[in-house]
């Protein structure tokens, strides 16, 4: 490996990803939602439950679909909005193997054995993709959010819903507390000393790139990668100081909610964090937030006793009634969140429900089951045809739908994971 | 311990057995040409390349899966077979064996498949440290605990967390590592800046908990009296002549329980509401009502007992006495210390003994097995250690523990009685432990030597840190220590003394300024990760100083010590002999410690035992405390094998087991005092000696609530019989034919059997489970099981071990089964050696080292398997001295 300079890194940084033209849209939908009048912009939210729904009662009957279906008593809470909300079956992830994990690969469709020798291979998500464009403008490129619960409750490897542009987990915040803070709380530290940390910051990043330099001489490919695993986190934390040098003089905004307690948990704790996005959002901190929700925490937090493994197994008895009250219980709080989204505006008489795609799923189905990812979409920032239960054939790929929300909301992208084209279905 | 004894049928098993334990060519994973006739009459021939439905073509899929490709579309026809996708209902169905039998072909030699092509041919990854050997090299580097439960979890599943491919690093991590550094320098530097003078408090806990007992008691009789008060007033006021009618109505509904009567107080005019007597209502009275009655004779009988006013007996009866906590002083400095308890088994101390008219308590437990104290950290359930007390009230023991208090960590203690941490009318609530004193003393650190970079730190800070020069010689001392002995480059110490002078000019003081750059040095590459480097397509030998480094990585996840590495510097290592007598001094250190947890917790997967609660209705006595030891027992069996250099094939049978007091007496043997684990001897009807008789090993195979024999007999194909079945496919259709039945397992999981999907595997997996049915969720011998379902019934059931091996012997019990597993050592030892080497040499053990693994069998075997053997052979391979 040559040696590197700071600034060297830094301009390496900025490639990104190589993006394509702008291709032309088949139909009339999406090309209007991609059209560059639009000023208000776009945002994004991804939402994962882990483990799946119930199989019985959260689908609805695949043989209505359209807008006339009924809805199932698992959506039943969502009722007052099923004009605004898309129900989508038959998509899932060809390499997906992990019956436990239902986050890991749920927004990347990645191949977990696509690197020989290494029995874990990620790539990044549709979040990621989406906040590298989306991001620019904002405080936070992305927000990530997620629980203290471990990952091994339904979610599978990862930190959050989030896997940077090489395949690493990216953390998230896992309390509302701290949520709030990083987001709201203004800075105490005079702008000064503020500057000098900064260049502190930066003085650090140098020293240890001497040590890389050194380290990385006469090495072989594999080890070399291994280092460059170690470059990278530190060419991330550059581009965040230079972020975060961007925004120095700029003040955080006003909360529009207080802070959260401490110690919320399950049922509780999802709504703050559903009311924490909206706020971000809404303040124009970010525009794309991933949740990984809470599973474990939030049976308990509604009397049920069973584990959270165990509920995915279920039976019909005490375990599918758990199953069953999960399910309304999620639906109960993405319909509250729903709401918040319409009730807040955005601009010019339009909410934010308007200008934002939210996707709410998972990649496990239900007990073992990796095929039909229990998939909603809901929001005008896509051009997304709402209100409609949609059966696409068996074993569409999952990333269709991402590429197809992605490309809907203007996002410039060939292909993610193993993507095959748009949905004209959803259109 | 027991040598080999072959049982007829385990010999009989030998001459037909199916494993290939002697083969040292690398397989090729392909679909056996048997199977050619099943595959073009149910696959092909729909998907040729006439009629390619669903665009699927196999009629060009080689039976050999050697490429990322062919395993992928192996895995398709693998995926649509189990799923019952394919072939399409309409179509003609192959048979069920023929089908069972080609779903298990093809899934072993998916798991080969996935094994070769994922093989890196003996290349080694640069590895980074893992948790673990972070938290024991900064204890080397800096001579004192931290915390790492911020950094990330390591590793994949189904790796060792000493992969090196494995360990990745991200920007978030970076940042904790600094952070993590900074944490412990400044606690490091506090600690032996300043010697702490060691201190010691007293505390008769009585002065505490009498009181406390007593005012309950205070406050019980004013409930008693409140309560007297309101049901006279409302007696009073039913006895007015309007009343009569309603109460006449009221007492015909309550006719049975008098305290109802009450309960419809406000139909009586002119009763007062209980709000007035300072109850929220009439089910808060008759609440406190039964409390009195449970509670009062307790503390009544409690303030009676002897010795209760120079000590405290625990007991669950009050509250105040269900356990006691104790305080390291907010002032006292972060460190080491001595908890020091005079305490007592209390002995046959009975509380009411009069009172006849209450519920008598169950009969105690023989004698001894109330024996044990837990102490906790916090109020965390998690047990800190937990001991035997064998003093008696004439002759009290003292009771030394060693606890050590973080940098801003839990200071509070608890001291209660193992088992009934449930507060549950069944426990039985006589004082069991009776604890005269407590003492506190330390710090201890005033004996511990102080680390070299510590040293060089408190140098720079007496000698003046006004030259250039010795901060940059600081600076050096410092990381050559922190990059185990390689010299850092004039660059990086030019920079790490740039970002001191930045530190100095911005107004810190010296002893605070270097601070910031030494934490950087515990994030830089060559702390962080174990560098071998070696050009591109080129193998070379080890040097004396890497070797020192691998070797004391594997043995102790830790540093080398100075010895290793003066060797190392002299050239000397790489010789057999002293090789071979370091590899027998890092076995025999206490530091050894962390191979006998980390490498056996991940070989064993133990982490299981922690994937659910224990129901502790259902299962009282499997205490924390217990499940903690059941878990050192698994460790600490391997850990005296290995330093006695005894056989692997003890974890297989054995008539000895390795238990401390509390885990012997939940095995109901006698004899055993004391919290030392040591060996002991059991007889051979036994159902103990060997992996199989553990507790914490069975325990892994439940739910918490009951037994799975399909988790059992799984672990027992992957761990000791080393035949590990293909993982949970997924997409395979639930059974739910038997839902909603009362049924016993065996009768439940016989569904397995039905359906080729799922009998290609469990045909082999459930019978080994069920030959362990008689052991329940937490490893206790039983006979009986039953089942109970809400609304359908209750149902119990005989015990039937017996079962035979798919194609292989049969037995007719539990210990019938144990010999047969006992009688393939070579698959243990092959399973235990694979895992050796994917732990110490920190890769994959792929098939390109099977003459490797061989070769350590080989040598192992002509000691009977000596524990050391397979080390000593693995650390003298061409393999360990090669990057």
């Amino acid at each position: 490996m040559a040696t590197l300079s700071r600034r060297h890194f830094l301009r390496s940084a900025s490639a990104l990803i190589a993006l394509p033209a702008l291709e032309s849209f088949g139909f009339r939908r999406f090309a209007s939602a991609a059209a560059p009048v639009v000023s208000i912009p776009k945002r994004f939210i991804f939402l994962g439950f882990g483990f799946g729904v119930t199989n019985e009662t959260w689908f609805p009957d695949q043989k209505t679909t359209g807008e006339n279906y009924t809805l199932p008593p698992g959506l039943a809470p969502l009722a007052l909005h099923q004009k605004d909300f898309t129900v989508v079956q038959g998509c899932r992830h060809r390499f997906s193997d992990n019956p436990h994990g239902g986050s890991t690969f749920w927004l990347t469709g990645a191949n977990p054995f696509s690197e020989p020798g290494q029995s874990f291979h990620n790539t990044i998500s549709a979040d990621q993709i989406a906040a590298a464009q989306l991001g620019k403008e904002t405080r936070f490129t992305s927000v990530q959010l997620c629980s203290s619960e471990p990952a091994s409750t339904g979610h599978g490897a990862g930190l959050s819903l989030a896997w940077d542009d090489h395949g690493k987990p990216i953390p998230g915040f896992e309390t509302p507390l701290k949520a709030f803070h990083k987001m709201f709380s203004p800075e105490t530290a005079p702008l000064a000393q503020r500057k000098a940390m900064l260049l502190q910051e930066r003085s650090i990043l140098d020293t240890v790139l001497e040590d890389v330099n050194d380290i990385s001489r006469g090495l072989n490919k594999t080890d070399t990668d291994k280092v460059s695993e170690y470059l990278q986190s530190l060419r991330d934390i550059e581009t965040r100081l230079a972020k975060e040098e961007k925004w120095l003089t700029v003040e955080k905004p006003k909360a529009p909610l207080s802070a959260p307690g401490e110690g919320l948990a399950g049922r509780e704790e999802i709504k703050v964090m559903y009311d924490l996005l909206v706020a971000a959002l809404q303040t124009d901190l970010t525009r794309v937030v991933t949740y990984r929700q809470p599973i474990s925490s939030l049976l308990s937090s509604i009397g049920v006793k069973v584990a959270a493994h165990d509920m995915s197994h279920y039976s019909p008895g005490e375990r599918m009634e758990a199953s069953q009250r999960r399910d309304s219980v999620q639906s109960e709080l993405l319909a509250g969140l729903l709401d918040k989204l319409k009730t807040t505006s955005a601009a010019e008489g339009s909410s934010l429900f308007d200008h934002t795609t939210l996707a709410f799923g998972s990649n496990l189905r239900t007990g073992h089951y990796l095929d039909n990812c229990p998939t909603i979409l809901a929001g005008g920032g896509a051009g997304i045809k709402l209100g409609q239960h949609v059966v696409l054939p068996k074993d569409t790929p999952l990333c269709n739908v991402w590429l197809t929300i992605l490309k809907g909301a203007g996002i410039q992208l060939d292909r993610i994971g193993d993507s095959t084209g748009i949905l004209t279905a959803l259109g | 311990m027991r040598g080999p004894h072959l049982p007829l049928a385990a010999l009989i098993w030998s001459a037909f057995s199916s494993f290939s334990s002697g083969a040292t060519v690398a397989p090729q994973a392909a679909v056996n040409k048997k199977y050619d006739v099943f595959f073009k009459e149910y696959c092909v021939s729909c998907h040729d390349e006439e009629k390619h439905k669903g665009s699927v073509r196999l009629d060009n899929l080689s039976f050999e899966i050697n490429s990322m490709e062919a395993a992928e579309r192996w895995q398709k026809v693998l995926n649509s077979l189990n799923s019952g996708e394919m072939p399409p209902e309409d179509k003609k169905q192959p048979d069920k064996v023929l089908k069972t039998d080609f779903l298990e072909h093809l899934s072993q030699e998916m798991v080969v498949a996935r094994k070769t092509i994922g093989d890196t041919n003996g290349k080694i990854t640069l590895r980074r440290l893992n948790r673990r050997e972070y938290k024991n090299t900064i204890r080397d580097l800096l001579g004192m605990d931290v915390s790492v439960a911020d950094l990330p979890a390591d590793g994949s599943p189904g790796t060792f967390d000493t992969v090196g491919s494995s360990l990745f690093m991200s920007s978030s991590q970076f940042e904790s590592y600094r952070q993590l550094g900074r944490k412990s320098l400044d606690a490091a530097i506090e600690l032996f800046a300043t010697p702490q003078a060691p201190r010691k408090q007293h505390i008769e806990p009585e002065e505490r908990v009498n009181p406390s007992v007593e005012s309950e008691m205070i406050r019980q009789g004013s409930i008693r009296k409140r309560v007297a008060m309101w049901t006279r007033e409302v007696d009073a006021a039913a006895a007015r002549p309007e009343n009569a009618k309603s109460v006449a109505e009221i007492r015909a509904k309550a006719e049975t329980k008098p305290n109802q009567f009450y309960h419809s107080w406000d139909k009586i005019t002119g009763a007062p509401p209980p709000l007035d007597f300072g109850f929220v209502d009439a089910v808060d009275v008759f609440h406190h009502q039964s409390q009195w009655n449970n509670l009062i004779p307790f503390i009544v009988d409690y303030l009676s007992l002897p010795k209760v006013r120079s000590g405290i007996y625990l007991t669950p009866g009050i509250s105040a006495t269900r356990a006691y906590t104790c305080f390291v002083p907010n002032d006292w400095p972060a460190g080491d210390y001595l908890l020091r308890i005079r305490l007592a088994s209390v002995g046959s101390l009975s509380l009411m003994p009069s009172r006849t008219e209450l519920k008598p308590t169950p009969t105690r437990p023989p004698a001894g097995r109330r024996q044990f104290l837990d102490i906790t950290l916090g109020d965390a359930e998690k047990v800190l250690s937990a001991h035997h007390i064998t003093g008696t009230m004439e002759q009290p023991q003292e009771l030394v523990v060693p606890i050590s208090v973080e940098k801003g960590g839990t200071r509070h203690f608890k001291l209660r009685e193992t088992n009934p941490e449930i507060s549950n009318a069944d426990v039985d609530k006589n004082p069991a432990i009776w604890i005269d004193w407590v003492e506190f003393e330390g710090p201890l650190n005033t004996t511990r030597p102080t680390p070299v970079a510590i040293q060089a730190i408190q140098t720079l800070l007496t000698k003046g840190a006004n030259t250039e020069h010795s901060v940059r010689e600081t600076l050096e001392t410092f990381a050559v220590q922190a990059f185990r002995s390689k010299i850092p480059s004039r660059a990086y110490i030019d920079k790490l003394l740039a970002l001191y002078q930045a530190r100095r000019e911005a107004g810190e003081k010296p002893e605070i300024a270097i601070r910031t750059p030494l934490s950087l040095v515990l994030a830089s590459p060559h702390f962080l990760y174990l560098s071998e480097p070696v050009p591109e397509k080129e193998r070379r030998p080890l040097t004396d100083l890497e070797l020192a480094t691998r070797l004391s990585y594997f043995l102790w996840s830790a540093p080398p010590d100075h010895q290793l590495l003066s060797l190392a510097q002299h050239g000397q290592l790489q010789q057999p002999a002293i090789l071979k007598g370091e590899v027998e001094r890092l076995l025999a250190s206490e530091k050894a410690r962390e191979l006998f947890t980390g490498f056996t917790r991940q070989w064993l997967g133990i982490d299981r035992l922690d994937f659910f609660m224990f129901n502790p209705k259902r299962y009282p006595t499997f205490s924390s405390a217990v499940k903690e030891a059941a878990r050192e027992e698994v460790y600490s069996t391997v850990g005296w094998l290995l330093k006695n250099n005894r056989s692997l094939t003890n974890l297989l049978t054995s008539d000895e087991v390795v238990v401390n007091g509390l885990l012997a007496n939940y095995y109901k043997l006698d004899g055993v005092t004391g919290d030392e684990f040591r060996p002991v001897s059991v007889p051979p009807e036994s159902p103990r000696g060997g992996l199989l008789g553990m507790a914490a090993i069975l325990a892994m195979g439940s739910n918490g609530e009951h037994t799975s024999p399909v988790e059992r007999g799984a672990w027992v194909m992957r761990k000791m019989l080393f035949t590990p079945p293909p993982p949970a496919p997924p997409n395979v259709p639930q059974l739910t034919r038997l839902e909603g039945q009362l049924l016993t397992t065996r009768e439940r999981l016989s569904a397995h059997q039905e359906d080729p999907q799922c009998a290609s595997c469990h045909r082999r997996i459930d019978p080994i489970g069920f030959g362990l049915e008689n052991f329940d969720a937490v490893g206790q011998w039983r006979t009986q099981d039953g089942y109970e379902k809400a609304g359908v019934g209750k149902k119990t059931w005989e015990i039937e071990p017996a079962g035979a091996f798919h194609n292989g012997p049969a037995f007719a019990n539990y210990l019938e089964l144990r010999s047969l597993i006992a009688a393939k050592p070579e698959n243990f030892a092959r399973g235990f050696t694979e895992s050796l080497v994917e732990y110490g040499l920190g890769r994959a053990c792929g098939f390109s080292d099977q003459d490797l693994v061989q070769e350590i069998i080989q040598h192992a075997r002509k000691s009977d398997f000596a524990m050391q053997e397979f080390f000593q052979a693995l650390v003298a391979s061409k393999a360990f001295h090669t990057k």
